[in-house]
């Protein structure tokens, strides 16, 4: 099952591509950790070369780890990372050498010092496509809904990224659905990451350090989502020093501790935040009003240890949860919890080993009570994944990514628990138990100085396991088959290989082109009937009816900089093809369904597109300009008479500028417009009368569009005078600045007015939505 | 299980709509509803088809009509001088159908009869359509009692409820309709059994907004019909979000007719019982 005999012969693959290096000299190993040097934290992706050798640039790992090989001599080694001095260190290499780079944060200072001809043009450089990082501190000055700063948010101003709505924090990725994303934290996959249906995201910026988009063309390492992996890492907490910090918004309030256990060897890092619409609520007379509740609370912590030179532990957990209740009616309850332990090892400068151990749950709980009716639903997906990553730096030409992964998924689809005299029996749906299995090796690798090439194929096993009966069904909803199946045998197993493949050849020192293939598998599939996630949708494994989803994407790109290294520049484009999509019946019964499979259609999907994005990294203005020109469709049989039908994502147009200008004062300034292509959606065509009511008669899947979305958001936020040890800002935004009634829903009804008329009504979320937000640091 | 009315359901539209009104109400903002154009394509017109056979004496109609453009005014033309046949496959007696007024068919000699299954074959405009459907067994309906429900400022809404005793081991579906004062209530209440079999069921009929006052005279009719019937009426539910906003995908109910005909021919065992809300 385990698969991991794959290993050893991909490994001798890789070693025969790369063959010997051909050296006469020895190759030392110059290698460490970058680290900010007033918090202790590692920087993920600080450029590091030798100013001797200033083509080979290597960037430092998600553990802050790098490694350059060098013969010995004399050698200045330059560590740079945006936002903070570059540092340049002389080494005198004559063993191998592990160094503890410290880099000092900017602060305030806008022009970035010059020490050396050859500047960071990693994007230019890297062969991997469709991949952007967003730090906090870049996010930080983007306007938000509500005031709250929000990663999933703020992805949605990139190319090829859509949001599922109105103030929502799902999103699309290239035309891919959104369970297509795979969201990780801290390496744990987050099954529902948002709260309060949507408006909020899972994530509390106070406790992110790091946010890392691949748009379909991951590495190996990653796998299991078609559309994209959202890779988001915590901090690791300040090791030298005690601070708190936190905010005081409108609808939610944050704090974060964070400090050293034993300085320079150990930190934590605690962080949470709870809204308090409800605590209003909690005020009223009115028991039918008191009695409501509406709230979600998350908590972020991680704790790491470093042992010594060559080991670290690290310890991190999320916990979140959401409530809503009306009355005594009706209540759901639901979050994530995820666990991740991790051990990184330094078995000599050039080969780094990280294991993690990681743990992922999300449930829901309903409760409804109605009359005699007492009826509790409980629905559950629990993960236990071990990780083992290997990289191997063997040269500045050469670097091998290799490692396993064996994740056990436990889905427990329903479990419907009812009072005695309730109208409704209790049912517990069967445990669905699957073993997937990984193993992936990636080798990075420069021919020559002006190509790079990245390729290298991830094997993926999936096995749904015993015990328990599983059908097949044909496409009247009925059983084919039944297979019965004894605890842990599989009932079937599907094997994919998954390639991997993008190079990059530089036309000059500012310019490159780049080209991509790469497949990505799915076997969790999501039955919803909604914009975006939802608490309650169901997530059901790949089986004997339901069949992985592949999807195949092809890219080209052109990449540049300017000269004094202000702006990136690129353009992508894309086409994905999609094997195995899920959608369902009309009028399936997706709940509480044993056999909910039969409910399901299979079909084909095609997404392509053109992506252009222009940044602004430096001076007093910093921002982009986004814009995706895209189209997303389905060929579902049963669906739309079989025809091409764009996806409810499909967008054609959509632009995002945002702009960031800090003024010579204590203001920065901020303002981000988005205009974007209505939703298709379904309207009807006809209508006829029945049974004394007007139905309306649909005629083709989203064959229409709601109005086209535009809106502008400000904020403008104020630093206190600056006191020793101590930080505050007040922000104050406007959403939605010119009150555009953007559309939500279309209702058709009869014409109050005029009973023989059919309008349509239309209902906008928000017109202004203001917020006010203080932040604190001490 | 039926779609939960919105309150109750945290996947609908509905309830993410009444989330922002209760953030705004606190915030004193809130957007906005107006009515705005759209412009529909318009659609080949398609025959509709309503026809019932209960377990009461005939005469039964089956009316036909046709799909009209979303954009005209609401005439909708009726079908008339087609063919119109149904058959009790049971007893093998074929009735042919009279048109009594435009687009309104009626039977002659066929009755509705527990266990009995029939088969309407409809001839027009150069196509035939047919459709096929089984009568069940009548469920005993016992009563219809009130929930009382608080909402906030006050006020309390009353909800019809409907007690009987589900037959156990066998597949059943229900349509209720609801009457107040004599007026018929748009809401679609299509229950199963999947999840409540051989229960005694006491379920309140959730309607979109509250209707019953105390003191109103209360009229339900349990239809107990085949799963053709519930197919087309959970479908109808799901496609037009019993009132409330639609579904992401709305559709077509799924009719038991052929030849993409709308609508549908269903036979039930129909009760009625009556109660006043006090």
């Amino acid at each position: 099952m385990l698969r991991t005999y794959c290993l050893p012969l991909i490994l001798s693959i890789g070693l025969i591509l790369i063959g010997k290096p051909g050296i006469s000299q020895p190759l030392l190993s110059i290698n460490g950790t970058v680290k900010d040097a007033s918090s202790g934290e590692v920087l993920i992706g600080a450029s590091m070369f030798l100013l001797e050798n200033a083509q080979k640039i290597t960037l430092t790992n998600a553990y802050g780890f790098f490694s350059i090989t060098a013969t010995p001599g004399n050698y200045r080694l330059v560590a740079m990372f945006a936002g903070y001095k570059t540092d340049t260190l002389s080494v005198n290499l004559q063993g191998n050498q592990s160094l503890i780079i410290k880099l000092q944060p900017m602060g305030r200072e806008l022009a970035e010092v010059v020490v050396s001809t050859r500047k960071k043009n990693e994007q230019v450089i890297r062969p991997l496509m469709g991949v952007q990082k967003l730090s906090v501190k870049e996010m930080n000055n983007v306007p938000v809904i509500f005031g709250e700063k929000d990663v999933l948010k703020t992805i949605q101003l990139l190319p090829g990224v859509k949001s599922a709505g109105e103030g929502n924090s799902g999103f699309y990725v290239r035309g891919g659905g959104a369970d297509q994303n795979l969201i990780l934290l801290d390496e744990a996959t987050v099954y529902n990451a948002s709260h309060l249906l949507g408006f909020f995201s899972s994530f509390n910026s106070d406790a992110i350090k790091d946010l890392t988009l691949y748009k379909g063309a991951m590495p190996a390492e990653y796998g299991g989502r078609l559309a994209s992996v959202v890779d988001v890492k915590m901090i690791d907490g300040n090791n030298q020093s005690f601070h708190a910090s936190g905010g005081i918004g409108l609808i939610s309030s944050r704090l974060n501790l964070e400090g050293p256990l034993v300085k320079d060897k150990s930190s934590f890092m605690l962080s949470g935040r709870r809204t308090y619409a409800d605590v209003f609520l909690g005020l009223s007379r009115d028991s039918s009003i008191r009695d409501n509740s509406l709230y979600f609370y998350d908590f972020n912590a991680k704790a790491n240890y470093i042992l010594n030179k060559k080991n670290r532990l690290f310890l991190s957990g999320y916990f979140g949860r959401d409530k809503l209740g009306f009355g005594k009616t009706f209540g759901i309850d639901y979050g994530n919890s995820t666990a991740t332990l991790r051990w990184n090892h330094i078995f000599n400068g050039r080969l780094f080993l990280n294991n993690s151990l990681i743990y992922s749950n999300y449930n829901y709980n309903i409760e409804i009570k109605s009359g005699v009716n007492n009826i509790i639903i409980k629905s559950k997906i629990e993960d236990l994944a071990i990780k083992t990553d290997f990289q191997y730096f063997i040269n500045n030409d050469n670097k091998i990514n290799f490692g396993t992964q064996i994740t056990r998924h436990l889905l427990s689809p329903g479990i419907v628990d009812a009072s005695a005299n309730s109208s409704f029996n209790s049912l517990t749906l069967p445990v669905k138990k699957a073993l997937e299995a990984a193993a992936y090796f990636n080798h990075e690798y420069a021919p020559n100085a002006n190509l790079r090439i990245n390729y290298g194929i991830r094997l993926t096993s999936f096995s749904l396991l015993g015990p328990g009966n599983f059908n097949t069904y044909d496409s009247a909803s009925n059983i084919l088959q039944t297979i019965t199946k004894t605890d842990n045998s599989a009932v079937k197993t599907y094997f994919n290989p998954e390639p991997r493949f993008s190079a990059s050849w530089l036309l000059n020192p500012l310019s490159s082109v780049k080209a991509s293939y790469t497949r990505n598998v799915q076997n969790l599939h999501l039955l919803s009937n909604s914009a975006a996630i939802n608490p309650t949708d169901i997530w059901i494994p790949s089986s004997l009816q339901v069949k992985p989803e592949i999807a195949d994407q092809v890219a080209v790109g052109y990449y540049a900089n300017d000269k004094q290294f202000a702006f990136d520049f690129f353009v992508e484009a894309y086409y994905k093809w999609m094997q195995n999509q899920v959608d369902y019946k009309n009028g399936a019964q997706l709940r509480a369904n044993e056999n909910v499979e039969s409910q399901l259609l299979f079909g084909t999907g095609r997404a392509y597109g053109l992506e252009w994005f222009l940044k602004k990294k430096t001076g007093k203005l910093t921002g982009w300009i986004s814009y995706t020109l895209a189209r997303t469709e389905r060929s579902v049989p049963g669906i739309n008479n079989g025809n091409w039908y764009p996806a409810r994502q499909d967008q054609t147009h959509n632009i995002a500028i945002v702009g960031i200008y800090q003024t010579n004062s204590r203001w920065t300034i901020s303002a981000n417009w988005v205009y974007n292509t209505g939703n298709a959606v379904t309207f009807p065509s006809g209508k006829y009368r029945l049974n004394g009511q007007n139905v309306y008669y649909y005629t083709e899947r989203n064959g229409y569009r709601f109005p086209d979305y535009h809106r502008l958001d400000l904020a403008a936020t104020l630093k206190n005078k600056p006191k020793p040890g101590r930080e505050g800002s007040w922000t104050f935004s406007l959403y939605n600045v010119y009150g555009r009634e953007n559309t939500y829903s279309i209702e058709f009804k009869d014409d109050p007015n005029n009973p023989g008329k059919t309008i349509a009504e239309q209902t906008a979320l928000f017109k202004w939505v203001p917020s006010i937000t203080y932040n604190f640091k001490f | 299980m039926k779609p939960l009315p919105y309150y109750f359901n945290p996947t609908s539209n509905r309830l993410r709509i009444s989330f922002a009104l209760f953030i705004f109400l606190l915030m004193g903002l809130w957007g906005c509803r107006k009515v705005i154009d759209v412009n529909l394509n318009d659609a080949a017109p398609q025959l509709v088809v309503e026809g019932n056979i209960y377990n009461a004496p005939g005469p039964y109609s089956i009316q036909l009509s046709k799909t009209i453009n979303y954009s005209s005014l609401n005439e909708f033309p009726p079908v008339i001088g087609a063919a119109v046949f149904v058959k009790d496959i049971t007893d093998g007696v074929t009735d042919t159908l009279q048109e009594s007024s435009a687009g309104k068919y009626i039977t002659k000699k066929i009755q509705g009869l527990s266990g009995h299954s029939y088969q309407l074959q409809i001839g027009t405009g150069g196509q035939t359509y047919s459709a096929y459907t089984t009568l069940p067994a009548p469920v005993p309906f016992d009563s219809v009692s009130f929930e009382k429900i608080a909402r906030p400022g006050g006020k309390v809404d009353w909800y019809a409820v409907i007690n009987y005793k589900d037959p156990a081991g066998e597949n059943n579906y229900y349509l209720f309709t609801l009457w107040v004062n004599g007026r018929k209530i748009n809401n679609t209440f299509a229950f199963d059994d999947r999840l409540s079999d051989g229960r005694y069921v006491s379920r309140t009929l959730r309607t979109d907004s509250a209707y019953i006052q105390q003191g109103d005279s209360v009229m339900v009719t349990m239809n107990h019909m085949g799963k053709e019937g519930y197919q087309y009426y959970s479908s109808f539910t799901q496609a037009t979000g019993n009132g409330a906003l639609q579904s992401v995908s709305p559709a077509n109910p799924v009719s038991n007719l052929s030849n993409k005909a709308l609508g549908y021919f269903l036979a039930g065992a129909i009760q009625t019982r009556k109660s006043v809300a006090k």
